[in-house]
């Protein structure tokens, strides 16, 4: 039985990774450790026998690299193939256990140890508890949104604070004041509630905390300011194992979303300054927003890949939402505009393998450097008229045109029809395009969505959906206020 | 009206379902004493309460769980050569010949009578709470449906959208799906017994509660 | 032959099968002498060879009564068993009409009855003395077994049986009449439609613990609850061929010999349970949980025996008049009238004693009553106090008894009184001071805005941040690194939980349905109370073998070992946000939380301690499988015995819980637990009477999966609540805030 810090010390060769994930990412990983010289074992369902990841696994991979497991969501299934497969690590890409420290503790503290692939559980513990981020941030003298930062239990003390949320906001001259009522114990979405009158606010707790009681065995409750005019930003962190120095890989901009708030098109940088004028010092706050980041991860000890996501008002002003401890979907359009030591062709992925195995980062923030603009579009079969509803049906032809300024990921093959599998989120591809400042970028986005094409029929007969006109239409938008 | 009698004789004239039992996780299966051509029971007891003959012991995380037999029947094939190996989920461990019980001759029958509403799309269905408490306090015997009526959630993609139901007024004599499972589109959801049918269908089961014995 | 002589021969045959049914198959040797006599004597009487069959049968009659009264004295514990199950035993109707002078059943008739096996009569008993007659009424409540008539069940009395009986005890303590209570039970049936099995038996332990009019209970069948359910009584009588036990011998036998549903126990074995639980009148006169033995005719009483009903209707009456004297009266004059009473010559049916009682007296015959159920069974537990410690306990409680009154029953009643003066009187003053400073106030809030924006968005601090501490004590399994299946896993698609998360931080609970896996006592002692709280007391009352039942010493000490306890029951003082309670712990891992003398007696000590203390009470159940059956009655007395206990501290105003955990059955929930008006059960909890196997048993039914669930007993209105283990500490605070109010004795 190693220990993981013999585990750390392993050469590179030495490990396996186990590909924990579906899809898109789970290509990426795979790619990702191949560039390395790593094996994988990557897994799959049924229902998902007909993913591209399955396909990449079986022809690239090596012995044990391929099993098929009840479900994703299965940590047993996942650690029983990791064993039987002689994996080392476990990476877990985005979604499922990403951001599960339960997992993650599992995976380090198990009988046969192994390293997952992201920062510690104590960090992901840390920073997935959104009270504990918030007090954090203010400890250290990070805009938060404003309301309070810790559970309240007592009625009257939250009717006193919500009073003063909307008095804070009158003296700002915000016109509709909004209060956000959540469950301190919550999270996606779930026990949120809007208060634009402060006289419907007791109704409101009490539905809440109630909720909250039944839901979380916890009443708290946390009262805050609604924002509704804002940009979201965030941050890209990177960092070692060692925890002591991050960097940055810049900004995106990831405000074109779907009515249920689902990112849509990703942007890097966060801003053009540049190009585009702003209402407020968009270079300020872009280098704020970056110091603030690195604030924190420094003071956590973040080791690994991370993402501070921000919101920032009409005014200019920066407020941290959250921190994602784990890779995101839309790190590749950060990777596309950025060099290390004047080279291309950034890998964020691979990095985070590279680091999380034990490896130090071996470069520093002035290696970094960061040219054009990215732009990532989610190709997606749903429709955006109709609330962005999933479309359910069979791919019949998939293709577009290769360019070098051209990034295309996906798990969709293109050389046979495809089931879109039901059990999950009907994302088709990831197209990251890039240009030298926001103008080129944008044309060649346009070029590139002209020039997709597909194609599909569901169990109706009914032509495939997506949402390519809502991403040619929003193009315009790209990185204005 | 179906013709009950030939689709009885049909039935008679292979009255075996193959059930193939396979793991529902990976891990390390061995298998008991059990040989080809063994007998198994399915759950017994007034409530299905003791459960049936156990066909392998499936071994994930140092926590054994037994596979079950679903039902009676006799093993017709039995992958030994899996002993002590592990395998992936929905691996096939064995063939079980099950005959049919008379309660699945019905189902078989009333699936031909009924007025079946199909599944419109592969996704995931349940009762609107109001039906489901309904058939929890009775039975599905007791819900009247209308056509139009709000009757289903279709789950999928995370998402859930409401069916209506479309068809003949009548009850729901048969329930088709269970929850959490996919049911592929066009597979039978319900069938439908209209009000004017019921002797009728009543009768079917008389037929086969007579002319179909159990053996085995 | 004539009539006569063919009646007598008749008796003659039933009284030899009776014989060979009750020895079943021994003594053969005698039995067929007397069968061959028997033949011999029809054989000549059939063929008129007989010159005076008169003298004849007189003398064949005195061979039987002499083989009969020799047989008499071979007769095994298991023996008793089978006579008082034989369908010619005497049963409750024949006493009503040989003992008693006329009768009224009010409890229903024959097959049309709520519960044919519970029999309610009211009856009279007429006495003369000199020319004058007096009659007395009394309430007769009783198992019928009716000669084995199948309406009757065997005695076996179903729950609203039992709440039949509970309802005419009422009526009898509202009349002023005694109750005299006959047992003929093999045990309650054990079915719990509402108002269940267990739920009803422990309402009538605590209403008979109080009931303000002299019972007196005989005993022939006394099968534990069902016997328990009418048995509370001021004199317990005992018919000299019955027995009184824990548990039928053949449910020992079962236990003991680890038989799963539907094996059957040898009878040697059975033989051998029956003698060594100390089940007879000898025995149980000899424990002290009788008073008095009611001698039978050889091989027990039968129907035609009128001696014997002569003799039981004396006993009942002495019994009734020494209760009413003991309640009664100046000292001296009890003395002198006992003595007349207890004269062997006294015929009693010609004196008059009036059976009423005043207020006062009635107080004294329920303190009597209950200061006799809590003197049971002591020296059946292993005391290892050291006799100062005992003795010091005795002389600091004598002391501080005045104190405790002048804090409690007077400082505190003024205290309120001063306070309230003093609420009202500040009220006033705020109202002025606000008056006087309003035209200040507005000008003095305008700065405090600015703080009010700095709360938003700088650091605040957060003291209560308690509630979101980690557990104080983690179970043991949790450093097994493997995973477990939820038994719900099948119905709610629960996926394998990992060992480690499960034991830790779930609290043992499926993070999915959850279900709650059983966890240690000491989860509940470290994570419930506050920390550091704990004070456990008596920890020195051992669990021992007070009947010397084979093996038992073995296996109790092996018990200890592997739990570190000396007894099935902890107790302990403890605070819950500094608010203080004794809580009394049955834990389900020692002989499965079965309750004996050590038990009880720690128990009673529990509630005894509360009330002193002026402390809520709460029993926290995590586990008990009933009475411990190798202690016989010294566990089955532990019922009405905490019950007493319990009853005591409720009317003396505490507040008594109950919380159940994992898996409660039997005895002490259809007593001491039961009887709480606040019970609450954790979630995944079984509570019931007996389980699955002993239904099947006694029975005949097929009970359907989860028919102990906790919800069902919910819904019953058995208990009150169903709690989540996390949130134990925060429910059983709100309850003592919200239970327990003013007049309870933790204010």
């Amino acid at each position: 039985m190693s220990t993981l810090q013999d585990l750390y010390k392993l050469p590179l060769d030495q490990h396996k990774v186990l590909v924990a994930n579906r899809g898109e990412i789970a290509i990426r990983i795979m790619r990702a450790c191949a560039k390395l010289g790593l094996p994988f074992c990557a897994i799959y369902t049924a229902e998902d026998a007909a993913s591209g990841h399955v396909r990449h696994a079986r022809e690239h991979g090596g012995e044990k690299s391929l099993y098929r497991v009840s479900s994703y969501h299965d940590a047993n299934e996942l650690m029983s193939v990791a064993d039987m497969a002689e994996c080392t690590a476990v990476h877990p890409g985005y979604g499922f256990f990403a951001e599960d420290f339960r997992f993650a503790r599992r995976v380090t503290k198990r009988d046969r140890k192994m390293i997952f692939i992201g920062p510690s559980w104590k960090i992901i513990r840390e920073l997935g508890d959104k009270i504990n981020t918030k007090r954090l941030a203010r400890s250290l003298g990070v805009p938060t949104v404003p309301g309070s930062d810790r559970p309240i239990y007592d009625e009257v003390e939250a009717e006193r604070i919500a009073r003063s949320v909307f008095d804070f906001q009158e003296q700002q001259g915000i016109k509709r004041p909004l209060v956000l009522v959540k469950a301190s114990a919550g999270g996606g979405g779930m026990g949120i509630e809007e208060v634009y009158d402060i006289d419907m606010f007791r109704s409101v707790y009490r539905r809440i905390r109630n909720y909250a009681l039944r839901q979380f065995k916890d009443e708290g409750v946390l009262i805050e300011q609604r924002i509704t005019d804002f940009n979201h930003l965030e941050v890209q962190i990177v960092s070692d194992r060692s925890g002591q120095h991050p960097v940055h890989f810049g900004t995106r901009n990831c405000s074109i979303q779907s009515t249920g708030l689902q990112k849509r098109i990703e942007v890097a940088p966060g801003f053009a300054p540049h190009n585009i004028s702003y209402s407020f010092n968009a270079e300020k706050v872009l280098v704020d927003i970056v110091h603030y980041s690195l604030t924190m991860a420094r003071k956590v000890g973040y080791d690994n890949v991370g993402t501070w996501e921000w919101i920032v008002t009409r005014n200019g002003e920066p407020f941290l939402m959250e921190v994602n401890t784990r890779i995101q979907v839309e790190n590749g359009v950060s990777a596309r505009i950025s060099t290390v030591n004047n080279e291309g062709g950034v890998d964020l992925i691979a990095e985070q393998i590279r680091t999380g195995l034990g490896q130090p980062l071996g470069y520093g923030q002035e290696a970094i450097a960061f040219d054009g603009v990215g732009i990532e579009y989610r190709l997606i079969a749903e429709d955006p008229d109709n609330r962005f509803t999933p479309w359910v049906g069979r791919i019949e032809r998939f293709s577009w045109q290769e360019q070098p300024w051209l990034t295309m990921l996906t798990h969709v093959p293109t050389d046979e029809p495809y089931e879109i599998p039901t059990e999950f989120d009907p994302n088709l591809a990831l197209a990251i395009v890039w240009g030298k400042n926001l103008d080129e970028a944008r044309a060649r986005g346009r070029e590139f969505l002209d020039g997709l094409v597909l194609e599909g029929r569901n169990a109706a007969g009914d032509s495939l959906k997506s949402n390519v006109n809502f991403l040619r239409a929003n193009t315009e938008r790209i990185l204005r206020f | 009206m179906i013709d009950i009698s030939k689709l009885l004789d049909e039935i008679k004239a292979s009255p075996y379902r193959e059930i193939v039992i396979s793991t529902p996780h990976t891990g390390v299966v061995t298998f008991g004493e059990l040989r080809e051509g063994d007998t198994v029971v399915g759950p017994q007891g007034q409530w299905k309460e003791k459960p049936g003959t156990r066909l392998a012991t499936l071994e994930r995380e140092r926590n054994p769980k037994p596979i079950l037999a679903p039902e009676k029947g006799e093993i017709c094939r039995i992958h030994k050569e899996l002993e002590g190996r592990f395998v992936e989920a929905g691996t096939p461990l064995m063939i079980l010949r099950h005959m049919l019980t008379r309660a699945e001759v019905e189902h078989a029958i009333l699936k031909k009578a009924l007025h079946l509403f199909r599944a419109p799309e592969r996704a995931k269905y349940y009762f609107i709470p109001e039906v489901e408490k309904k058939i929890r306090a009775a039975d599905a015997h007791s819900v009247q449906v209308r056509d139009g009526m709000e009757l289903l959630i279709m789950s999928r993609m995370k998402r859930e959208v409401p069916l209506n139901y479309s068809g003949p007024d009548g009850v729901i004599y048969a329930i088709y799906f269970t929850i959490n499972e996919n049911m592929d589109a066009g597979a039978p959801l319900l069938g439908v017994c209209p009000q004017d049918q019921l002797p009728a269908i009543q009768d079917v089961i008389m037929r086969v509660q007579t002319e179909w014995t159990e053996r085995g | 032959m004539d009539n006569n002589i063919e009646k007598r021969l008749q008796s003659l045959k039933d009284r030899l099968s009776y014989a060979r049914d009750i020895f079943a198959g021994k003594h053969d040797d005698n039995l067929s002498m007397l069968e061959e006599k028997l033949a011999e004597f029809n054989a000549r009487a059939s063929m008129g060879e007989m010159q005076d069959p008169y003298a004849d049968i007189v003398s064949l009659e005195d061979l039987f009564s002499y083989v009969e009264s020799r047989l008499e004295g071979l007769i095994t514990p298991m023996d008793k068993v089978r006579i008082v199950r034989h369908p010619q035993r005497i049963c409750l109707r024949d006493i009503l009409e040989n003992v008693y002078d006329n009768f009224t059943e009010v409890g229903g008739q024959d097959e049309h009855s709520l519960d044919p096996s519970m029999l309610i009569a009211r009856a009279v008993i007429t006495r003369r003395r000199g020319k004058k007659t007096h009659t007395q009424s009394v309430m007769i409540i009783g198992q019928e077994k009716g000669h084995g008539a199948e309406f009757r069940n065997g005695g076996s009395v179903k729950p609203w049986g039992n709440a039949k009986a509970q309802q005419y005890m009422r009526v009898a303590e509202t009349e002023g009449i005694p109750i005299h209570a006959y047992i003929f039970t093999p045990g309650s049936y054990p079915v719990e439609d509402y108002p269940g099995a267990a739920q009803q038996i422990a309402r009538n332990i605590y209403c008979m613990a109080g009931l303000r009019v002299p019972v007196i209970a005989v005993i022939s069948e006394g099968g534990s609850g069902g016997a328990e359910a009418i048995g509370l009584a001021d004199k317990r009588l005992m018919l000299s061929h019955g027995y009184y036990s824990v548990i039928s011998p053949e449910g020992a036998a079962a236990i003991e010999g680890h038989l799963k549903a539907g094996e059957r126990a040898t009878p040697e074995l059975i033989e051998h349970c029956a003698e060594h639980l100390h089940i007879t009148a000898q025995d149980n006169l000899q424990f002290g949980y009788i008073d008095r033995i009611i001698q039978e005719p050889p091989l027990g009483a039968r129907p035609n025996h009128f001696d014997f009903f002569r003799q039981l209707r004396q006993e009942i009456i002495r019994a009734t008049d020494e209760v009413v004297i003991q309640s009664r009266g100046l000292p001296g004059f009890r003395k002198l009238a006992l003595a007349r009473l207890r004269r062997p010559d006294i015929n009693l049916d010609e004196t008059h004693i009036r059976w009423g009682l005043s207020s006062g007296n009635k107080d004294r015959l329920v303190e009597r009553r209950q200061q006799k159920y809590l003197h049971f069974a002591r020296e059946a537990a292993l005391d290892k106090r050291p006799f100062l410690t005992k003795n010091a306990a005795a002389l600091r409680d004598w002391l501080s008894k005045p104190w405790v009154h002048l804090k409690y029953d007077f400082y505190r009643k003024h205290q309120r009184r001063i306070k309230s003066m003093v609420e009202e009187v500040g009220g006033e003053i705020d109202l002025i001071k606000a008056r006087l400073f309003s035209p200040w106030r507005k000008i003095a809030r305008l700065p405090a805005k600015k703080t009010e924006a700095a709360e938003l968005t700088s650091l605040s601090t957060w003291v209560d941040d308690q509630r979101r501490s980690k557990w104080n004590y983690l179970s043991p399994r949790y450093k097994i690194d493997r995973t477990l299946t939820c038994p719900n896993s099948a119905t709610y698609g629960c996926l394998d939980l990992w060992g480690p998360d499960l034991f830790a931080e779930f609290a043992g609970v499926c993070s999915h349905c959850g279900y709650h896996f059983p966890m240690e006592p000491e989860w509940y002692v470290k994570n419930v109370f506050d920390v550091d709280s704990v004070y456990e007391f008596n920890a020195e009352i051992e669990a021992g073998n007070p009947l010397n039942f084979p093996g038992f010493d073995e296996r109790v000490a092996q018990a200890k070992a592997k739990t570190g306890v000396k007894s099935g029951c902890m107790t302990f003082e403890a605070r819950i946000d500094g608010m203080k309670i004794v809580v009394a712990m049955l834990m389900g891992t020692f002989r499965g939380g079965s309750v004996g003398a050590a038990e009880g007696y720690k128990f009673v000590e529990a509630a005894e301690r509360a009330a002193k203390k002026r402390y809520p009470f709460l029993a926290y159940v995590h586990g008990t499988a009933g009475i411990r059956i190798q202690e016989g009655t010294h566990g089955v007395i532990q019922m009405p015995r905490c019950t007493v206990a319990v009853r005591r501290y409720v009317q003396a105003g505490g507040l008594y819980m109950v919380l159940y955990d994992t898996n409660s059955f039997a005895g002490p929930v259809a007593s001491f637990l039961g009887c709480s008006p606040y019970q609450f059960a954790v979630r995944s909890s079984n509570i019931g009477f007996a389980g699955p196997g002993v239904i099947k048993e006694t029975t005949g039914m097929d009970i359907p999966p989860k028919y102990h669930r906790s919800y069902r007993a919910l819904s019953r209105g058995h208990i009150q609540g169903i709690w989540d283990r996390r949130q134990i500490r925060a429910n059983l605070k709100q309850a003592l805030l919200t239970i327990g109010g003013r007049n309870l004795y933790y204010r």
